[in-house]
């Protein structure tokens, strides 16, 4: 609680800080992308405190019901959806829009720690029972990954580390993850630009579209052991495309230096562990899968936005968790942790003596 | 209910694998931070100073141009200050009124200002050199967004004294033509830097500061022309190229003994402060690239851009080749038809009749061309080689000005006597005046070759000495003795020859006329020449006239010599030089 509360509070300022050049050329407001932001953060909040004292076992019958509605918010984005920024992702709701994805991760994690808690345990179930479970998820995942390929990725490594969790053996995995590799060389070889975006990766300041991830790169090296300041990064002025989204750590980074960004990262690494604890104390198969699930969607998303950001691995398009600019994301993430919180309840109350330890 | 708690119950295997999955989440985030590391720690400096590049704009700051001065000290081009006016898009707060006053104080059109005023960028210049006080006016007004840089101007004071010698500058306060290009390294200076933090848009922050790196002002220039005497020369020039309707007339005064030149004038000349205008009337309908021709043709230095046929003025070096090869001496007498036969071809004289019998030196006199064939003739084609070479003709005199032409000479292999004999009296082929201006005053020095040249001094602006300008150590191209007969040749022939018309009681003049056609002979256009020096016996100055395609009487001794004379009758008090008593005995020899 106090964790994801730094978290917010830390997300606001450095959103507000990195988003008030953007917000003031474009909008003649430097505060409005931080109003907004705000309004969402205050929103996800209150539905944080109420779902965590919920009983977390309404969800599970819901879960169905939740994974419907996030495929046809998903199908219904791709027909009436607003665009911005090139992608179709937006659904608008009167002054409200809304991003089904977002939804949609939630809703996966909650489908599938049903499914599979539901499932009759066999003892020595076979790949097919996994591959089965993961077909379930293609129609999301395929339904997202048309105009959000980032997205797709996260809810697909979601579902993956919830099969692997509810299954006894580990070899099929193996297998599993060779077929994943197999799979992505052909999905790379299938468009060329995907090919490009990994020559980008290997050598961004030869080409034009590695202007992102080079101007990100020039916003980490500035920063240093302790950075320039609080409010004082330049990179931020424009240099950095879409600073307060997907590159919110580069400027966090030239702001804060290494110190900062070291703590950030740790900060996030206690918090995945925070859910470790609680999926491994759940009182059931559901609560821990969905914690599972939760750990396993901050884990990606941070690695993934990190990794993005100093240019480990090649360009995508994912935020980081809390601190980049997203209504809904921030909405559905507190929502999340709302449920982890919920979970934790529930075995506090089944074992009073690790109380204590529940955040 | 057996079957429906081991449905939701929880192996250990399931513990293990959320363990499993945090630690491998772990490792890969321990390993970020240390990429991270890497690339703020390690990479940083690498990555920063690219960053620093980035966010840097630079400002040049112009250096102030080092000025131009006289042998007098008199300043002949310098610096005036002026402005810059611009717009800064962002700050205007009342651009009505921004708009108003510009189009007034700057007399443009309303819709020029206006286009500019409300073009969205970062700065947009409205005009450049603006007179200070207008500048200065504009920045009372204190209108937000309006920007007065001060700068600096090339200025000459004398307009179109000397002008393609000076040469301009162009708007970046770099020489373009003339002294101002040969020097540019020593008057530009260096330019200075304003180094401010800016972002993506350009647009500088506020607080970041800026560093400021000082220009280096350019150095002075110190020249061995005279104001005065370039005055004098240039509206002599104008006179007679009025006169007689000339095309244009160039006139070279310089030391024979050291190579300074005092004046050198080429009119028309041009004026220096609005070098891009043509004169009036030839710039109408005309294309771009000929409108650059144009320019360039007003631009050219007669003295040293353009060739010509010397003519007469280059039985000088015949004479001083035969001397020096001993081919000829003063006394051998030679006789004149009117004509002399070179293989199949029949050379005429000028004077038709024949000048009969005369001794070397009346032939010089006389200006008699079949006296001059019978040298070339002695000498022959690799003597006439040798001494062009020796004379230092082959290759360009080195002068402190850009673009000097190159001599059109016969190419040995080609060269018969019929070519050895026109040669010989200044016909079939082409040098420049100021080389032959720079090869007589070396034979009549005593025999040193000289460089002539502008540059005397490089000082700062406050006078300390920076640089004594250098030139090479003359050669010796003819001896003591043979200078010493060209002196006294040349003498004769002002004295009662066919230079008479420059002859000034009291004042030995030695010198030699020309009178050449140009090519097509059958245009009948004409080039008139003379080249003068005094006293004959240790020349002090030496003058050359050209004037190209005169109208009516073309002969150089009755056009160009009487115009050398008055500049010497003008000039020579100025520089000291004092009339002798003794004139009666001189010139009756």
């Amino acid at each position: 609680m106090i964790l994801v509360m730094v978290l917010v509070a830390f997300g606001l300022i450095t959103l507000y800080s990195t988003s008030a050049w953007n917000g003031q050329v474009k909008f003649k407001d430097p505060a409005y992308y931080f109003k907004k932001q705000f309004f969402a953060t205050l929103l996800g909040l209150a539905a944080m405190l109420f779902i965590s004292r919920m009983d977390y076992h309404i969800f599970e019958k819901y879960a169905v019901w939740a994974y419907v509605l996030s495929l046809i918010l998903s199908g219904l984005v791709l027909l009436v959806g607003d665009s911005y920024n090139g992608s179709k992702r937006w659904l608008s709701l009167g002054p409200l829009s809304f991003q089904p994805a977002e939804f949609a991760k939630l809703a996966v994690i909650l489908f599938l720690s049903k499914v599979i808690s539901s499932q009759k345990q066999k003892r020595k179930g076979g790949i097919l029972s996994l591959v089965r479970v993961m077909l379930l998820i293609l129609p999301i995942v395929g339904l997202v990954g048309t105009n959000n390929l980032s997205t797709a990725i996260i809810i697909l490594g979601i579902g993956v580390i919830l099969v692997f969790v509810s299954h006894p053996r580990y070899l099929p995995f193996l297998g599993l993850g060779g077929i994943g590799v197999a799979f992505i060389a052909v999905f790379l070889g299938m468009e060329s630009y995907r090919l490009e975006r990994l020559a980008i990766w290997r050598d961004p300041e030869s080409y034009e579209k590695g202007f992102q991830t080079i101007q990100g790169l020039y916003a980490i090296g500035s920063g240093g052991l302790f950075g320039k300041g609080l409010g004082e990064s330049i990179q931020k002025l424009g240099f950095v495309p879409e600073a307060q989204n997907d590159m919110i750590f580069s400027i966090i980074c030239e702001e804060l230096g290494l110190a900062g960004a070291a703590a950030l990262i740790l900060i996030f690494l206690v918090l995945i562990w925070r859910f470790m604890v609680i999926s491994t104390h759940a009182p059931d198969l559901f609560g821990a899968l969905a914690a599972a699930g939760i750990m396993g969607h901050i884990a990606i998303q941070v690695i993934l936005n990190v990794a993005v950001v100093t240019n480990t691995i090649p360009n995508t398009g994912i935020t980081l968790p809390f601190i980049s600019y997203g209504g809904t994301s921030v909405l559905f993430l507190l929502s999340e942790m709302g449920l982890a919180m919920s979970i934790a309840r529930k075995s506090s109350l089944g074992t009073p003596d690790r109380s204590g330890k529940i955040g | 209910m057996e079957k429906e708690h081991d449905r939701g119950r929880i192996h250990t295997f399931h513990r293990k694998k959320i363990v499993l999955i945090f630690a491998l989440c772990g490792g890969v985030l321990l390993f970020l931070i240390g990429r991270l590391g890497k690339l703020m720690l390690y990479d940083s400096e690498y990555y920063s100073q690219k960053a620093q590049q980035l966010h840097e704009r630079e400002r040049d700051i112009k250096a102030a141009r080092g000025r131009i001065l006289d042998a007098n000290g008199t300043v002949l081009a310098d610096n005036k200050a002026v402005c810059t006016i611009s717009v800064i898009h962002s700050q205007i707060k009342e651009p009505e009124k921004v708009i108003e006053v510009l189009s007034a104080e700057l007399g443009m059109d309303e819709e020029k200002v206006r286009k500019r005023v409300e073009k969205v960028s970062s700065i947009e210049r409205i005009q450049t050199n603006v007179e200070k006080e207008v500048g200065d006016r504009i920045r009372e007004y204190n209108l937000a967004g309006v920007k007065v840089d001060e700068d600096f101007r090339r200025y000459y004071p004398f307009g179109e004294l000397a002008s393609k010698v000076l040469g301009f500058t162009g708007s970046d306060n770099q020489g373009i033509v003339g002294l101002e290009v040969k020097y540019d390294d020593v008057l530009a200076g260096d330019a200075g830097q304003i180094l401010t933090m800016t972002d993506a848009r350009g647009v500088e922050l506020a607080d970041t500061g800026e560093s400021r790196l000082e220009p280096v002002e350019g150095y002075d220039l110190y020249i061995s022309l005279d104001r005065n005497i370039q005055e004098y020369v240039q509206q002599a020039a104008y006179r007679v190229m009025e006169q007689k309707q000339a095309d244009s007339v160039s006139i070279l005064l310089m030391r024979p003994d050291n190579g300074e030149i005092l004046a050198m004038a080429n009119v028309p000349e041009f004026d220096l402060n609005d070098p891009f205008t043509l004169p009036e009337g030839t710039d109408d309908g005309l294309t771009d690239a000929e409108k650059q021709d144009a320019l360039n043709q007003m631009w050219r230095n007669g003295c040293l851009n353009d060739t010509y046929e010397p003519g007469s003025t280059f039985k000088i070096i015949t004479a001083a080749a035969g001397l020096e090869e001993g081919v000829v001496s003063l006394t051998d007498t030679f006789s004149c038809p009117g004509y002399k036969i070179v293989e199949d071809r029949r050379i005429r004289c000028h004077k038709t009749a024949g000048h009969g019998a005369e001794t070397f030196v009346q032939g010089a006199m006389n200006s008699c061309n079949p006296v001059f064939i019978e040298v070339g003739l002695r000498l022959g084609i690799d003597n006439i080689y040798k001494y062009f070479n020796q004379f230092g003709l082959m290759t360009k005199t080195g002068i402190d000005l850009p673009g000097e032409a190159a001599t059109i000479m016969h190419k040995k292999e080609n060269m018969g006597l019929v070519e050895l004999a026109t040669v010989s009296f200044g016909q079939s082929f082409q040098i420049t005046p100021v080389q032959l201006a720079a090869t007589v005053s070396s034979i009549i020095n005593g025999g040193l070759r000289v460089t002539p040249h502008f540059g005397v001094e490089v000082r700062t602006k406050d006078g300390t000495l920076v640089e004594v300008c250098q030139y090479p150590e003359g050669e010796r191209i003819v001896s003591e003795e043979t200078s010493e007969k060209m002196r006294y040749i040349l003498e004769q022939v002002v004295d009662g020859g066919s230079g008479k018309n420059a002859y000034i009681e009291g004042y030995h003049i030695g010198g030699k006329t020309a009178t050449s056609e140009t090519l097509p002979r059958s245009a009948h256009k004409y080039i008139s020449s003379f080249i003068g020096f005094t006293p004959a016996s240790a020349p002090q100055v030496l003058g050359l006239c050209v004037i190209r395609n005169p109208q009516g009487t073309y002969y150089g001794g009755t056009i160009a010599a009487p115009v050398m004379k008055d500049i010497f009758e003008n000039i020579l008090p100025y520089l000291g030089i004092e009339k002798e008593e003794t004139t009666e005995t001189e010139s009756e020899s």
